[in-house]
């Protein structure tokens, strides 16, 4: 953690974020904010609305009321293209891979390298797929095989790779662990060990009351569509955080667990 | 066949098969086997004469093939094809009666099938309607207006010039001789021949080598990714189904052409033909998989077929009996190589 991280400005603010879908309200009312070379945990239920508000960050989805702040300047997300225009990249957990392509093609969908009359430049793209998958991973074979064949963590890979080979700010990982082995899971919490300090600011949706505390900065618990708490990681519990995931309340008796030390 | 692949050990034997490429090479062999026991049944069968005649027949239904495989590719479906192509021709023939020459009568005929493509692609991107009743819809409107503006009559008398494209020839040898029918030397390729050939090669082109094919096939083997990762996907299939509505306004001209007579009621069920083409070829209706060369394989099976059954003196009816086993062993032969 980066003691001055608190006082630049914020690299994301999101500002009263509300999404519903018909009468259900899967987003209401959510503020969030990240600062540069900070990791972010968004925990919640199922359904508690996290994902949704992922989607709306990474252009997905447009809410329906709100604003979203990049750099202090607001953003007017529309789709995913804008997203990554303003440097948000992001890891679904659905790994979001066109299975019939080989993983160069997936790796640059959407943003082709070309040559000079416009045709495609695979050979281009296998060399710069190769230098990046090889420093995820350094036994990836088969980049020619279409990604349906390979293994779960080598999909993962790919969709890791995806997201930081072009010029990332803002990365939003849901569940990026939720398919991997241990080794794998490692790399990642490595990598984004290394992303913080590059100065890129990370949302890490998770499951893995483990991973959160092991890497994040601050944790963000979302509760049937709100934003029930959000707090320094050293000022809370792991008890701390399931009371909200389940509750949505703190336990009565808590206090910030730093300030305790201090009394 | 199947067990190639398989048996392939590293260190004996490094050649690989990928699924395309097995489907495909199946595929080439049917047709060889298709050439070879027709050529046992006919002797007139293995001949230049009838080898161009069947790639003259053949012309059309690739040409429908090559638009069919794109949107098929996408994950959609195209049931409209043999119907615009007949209102295409028939707005050829309209605009030829109208006065217009025959070449640019011929270009409004095309972009006539362009707009029919352009309304399907937009109908189901955009009112989200599934390509199948889409299509299915143009299919009966784009044949009611052609039989609406025809009154179902066929339009004749177009003049020589609206002929030449569809019965003219490339080096077409001819040896004067005394008799009133001149010796031909050599038959010369026919026009529609050519012009499937250069679509061919320019459709391979473009979904191999440039990124509106990459998107083709990104849109249709995850369409949510594809859009995740910044694809337009509802431009890719609109241009999907209006690359496909023109390709099936030019077999219109290509098949008018040859008739030298405009028949609103040509072209019924040729979308069948084309999408059986497509899927002997190998293109999967589930989207992301399919490839042009593979169709024109597809295209040229069943285009020898009809033909080498036609010559045996096998009826029709038997024909269509023939084709659809071929169509589902096709598919069989690909779920099988798949299940592995």
């Amino acid at each position: 953690m980066k003691p001055d991280a608190q006082s630049a400005t914020p690299l994301v603010q999101m500002d009263q974020i509300e999404k519903h879908f018909g009468g259900i309200r899967a987003v209401n009312d959510v503020s969030l904010d990240l600062y540069p070379g900070e990791v972010v945990g968004v925990l919640g239920h199922n359904g508690a609305g996290k994902s949704c508000l992922m989607r709306i960050l990474s252009g997905a989805m447009i809410p329906n009321s709100g604003t979203i702040k990049v750099n202090g300047e607001v953003a007017d997300i529309q789709s995913p293209h804008d997203a990554r225009d303003l440097g948000i990249e992001t890891i679904y957990q659905t790994l979001a891979l066109a299975d019939h392509l080989n993983a160069p093609a997936n790796l640059f969908l959407g943003r082709e390298l070309k040559t000079r009359f416009g045709n495609l430049d695979d050979s281009r793209m296998m060399a710069e797929a190769v230098r990046v998958l090889k420093r995820l991973n350094p036994n990836f074979k088969n980049l020619n095989d279409p990604v349906s064949s390979l293994s779960g963590g080598q999909r993962q890979v790919v969709a890791i790779a995806r997201a930081i080979y072009f010029d990332v700010k803002i990365l939003i990982m849901d569940e990026p662990t939720a398919a991997l082995g241990p080794s794998e899971t490692a790399m990642v919490g490595s990598l984004i060990r290394q992303l913080r300090e590059e100065g890129i600011g990370i949302l890490l949706v998770s499951h893995d009351m483990h991973d959160v505390f092991e890497l994040c900065d601050r944790v963000i618990v979302m509760n049937k569509g709100r934003k029930v708490g959000s707090h320094r990681i050293e000022d809370v519990t792991k008890d701390d955080v399931l009371s909200l995931i389940i509750k949505g309340d703190l336990p009565h008796d808590w206090a910030p667990r730093s300030q305790k030390a201090v009394q | 066949m199947a067990d190639l692949d398989r048996g392939a050990e590293p260190a004996s034997w490094t050649f690989k098969l990928s699924a395309g490429s097995f489907h495909k090479l199946s595929a080439l062999l049917t047709l060889a086997l298709l050439i070879f026991a027709f050529s046992f049944g006919n002797a007139a069968f293995f001949s230049i004469n009838n080898g161009l005649t069947v790639l003259l027949q053949t012309s059309v239904i690739g040409l429908l093939g090559i638009g069919m495989t794109m949107v098929i590719i996408t994950g959609g479906i195209d049931l409209s094809v043999g119907s615009v192509l007949a209102l295409s021709g028939t707005i050829t023939g309209l605009s030829i009666k109208a006065g217009v020459p025959v070449a640019p009568a011929m270009a409004i005929g095309v972009m006539a099938g362009a707009a029919c493509g352009f309304v399907n692609g937009f109908v189901i991107t955009k009112m989200r309607i599934t390509p199948f009743v889409a299509t299915l819809g143009m299919m009966l409107i784009a044949r009611g207006v052609a039989l609406q503006l025809t009154g179902a009559a066929p339009i004749s008398r177009l003049g020589e010039s609206f002929g030449l494209l569809g019965n003219g020839s490339l080096f077409r040898i001819v040896e004067k001789t005394g008799g009133i029918f001149p010796k031909v030397v050599f038959p010369g390729i026919p026009y529609p021949v050519i012009l499937l050939a250069i679509v061919a090669v320019a459709g391979a082109y473009l979904l191999r080598r440039r990124q509106i094919g990459r998107h083709i096939y990104a849109t249709g083997s995850n369409e949510e990714a594809a859009r995740l990762s910044g694809v337009l996907v509802d431009r890719t299939k609109i241009f999907a189904y209006v690359l496909s509505g023109a390709l099936a306004g030019l077999a219109g001209n290509v098949l008018m052409s040859r008739l030298v007579t405009v028949q609103p009621n040509e072209g019924v069920m040729y979308e069948l033909d084309a999408i059986a083409a497509a899927v002997i070829g190998g293109a999967s209706l589930m989207g992301g998989v399919g490839n042009i060369s593979g169709t024109m394989i597809g295209a040229a099976i069943i285009g020898v077929l009809r033909n080498g059954l036609n010559m045996a003196g096998v009826s029709a009816f038997i024909q269509q009996i023939v084709i659809g086993i071929i169509v589902i062993l096709a598919v069989y032969v690909d779920q099988i190589r798949n299940r592995r």
